[in-house]
């Protein structure tokens, strides 16, 4: 109990009388509930990553290909310095599976 | 048994059981706050909530610093969202009160004092709906769910003094809306 002033309790004894409910609670699988969403969750938030970073990824060489095109490169340069890059990503992808 | 820290650091690499745990720890908290801000009549809308703030801490895990507890970081997301969630369900209809029922199963002297009861209690229903958030949450915690000043502090994110304040500050300010109202509450 709170500490409260003299014309209190009318109020306090009304709340506790006028807000007496039952009180509902969760579905006991609730927990469970919860993680089989999260598990339909990832797979699906890893495909949008997945999708974005290669849009983004072909983007970006189709890009740097044209302006360095454009300073009259050859296309074997261009190939080693856009693809060159991708040489510690495909190591590292390897190292760890 | 694991602190919530080690919990959380072990779901941030990954750990799905560490952040089940975390789940069947807080999930009776966060949805008893969803209910106190939300009010009895929204108990499907208080679950779905919880499960909301579940989702959205899981995807947010990795950007929690720990610089405060777990359990305020979790009850602030909750509050948040049940009341954005309110904001939107306000308009509607809500699901039937299940006061009428406990009513019906718990009946007044006569049918006066009933009706008088119930008019009543509708008055202060709209009294308590006028009250900021924070008032709210804090009577309904107390005086429905049975917490204690502590739990409420806890929930709310405030020391027990400002609980405390807040329970005193809306009883004043709904015996001055009753009184106002025409109904005694002495």
């Amino acid at each position: 109990m709170t500490e409260m002033e003299p014309r209190e309790p009318g109020i306090d004894s009304l709340l506790r009388h006028s807000l007496a409910a039952p009180v509902p609670s969760l579905p006991p699988d609730f927990d469970q509930r919860i993680m089989r969403e999260l598990h339909r969750d990832v797979p699906r938030l890893d495909r949008y990553r997945r999708i974005l970073l290669t849009g983004y990824g072909l983007v970006s060489v189709v890009t740097c290909a044209v302006v360095m095109r454009s300073q009259g490169l050859g296309w074997g340069v261009i190939a080693l310095t856009t693809l060159a890059p991708l040489v510690p990503v495909a190591v590292r992808t390897r190292v760890r599976s | 048994m694991e602190s919530d820290s080690q919990l959380v650091a072990g779901a941030r690499n990954g750990d799905q059981q560490a952040f089940a745990e975390l789940v069947r720890r807080h999930s009776a908290a966060v949805f008893r706050l969803a209910l106190s801000i939300l009010g009895r009549e929204f108990g499907p809308e208080a679950e779905d909530v919880t499960q909301e703030v579940f989702l959205k801490v899981h995807h947010a895990i990795a950007s929690f610093r720990g610089e405060a507890e777990f359990s305020s970081w979790i009850y602030r997301i909750t509050f948040n969202q049940a009341v954005n969630l309110k904001a939107r369900v306000r308009f509607r209809s809500p699901h039937a009160d299940d006061t009428v029922l406990y009513r019906a199963v718990n009946p007044q002297p006569g049918p006066h004092l009933q009706a008088e009861t119930a008019q009543r209690d509708e008055a202060l229903a709209e009294c308590i709906r006028t009250l900021p958030e924070v008032y709210q949450s804090a009577l309904r915690l107390y005086y429905w769910l049975g917490a204690g000043v502590g739990e409420v502090a806890a929930l709310l994110g405030v020391p027990e003094n400002t609980a405390k304040s807040y329970l005193h500050r809306a009883r004043q300010l709904l015996h001055a809306m009753l009184k106002e109202k025409g109904y005694s509450c002495d």
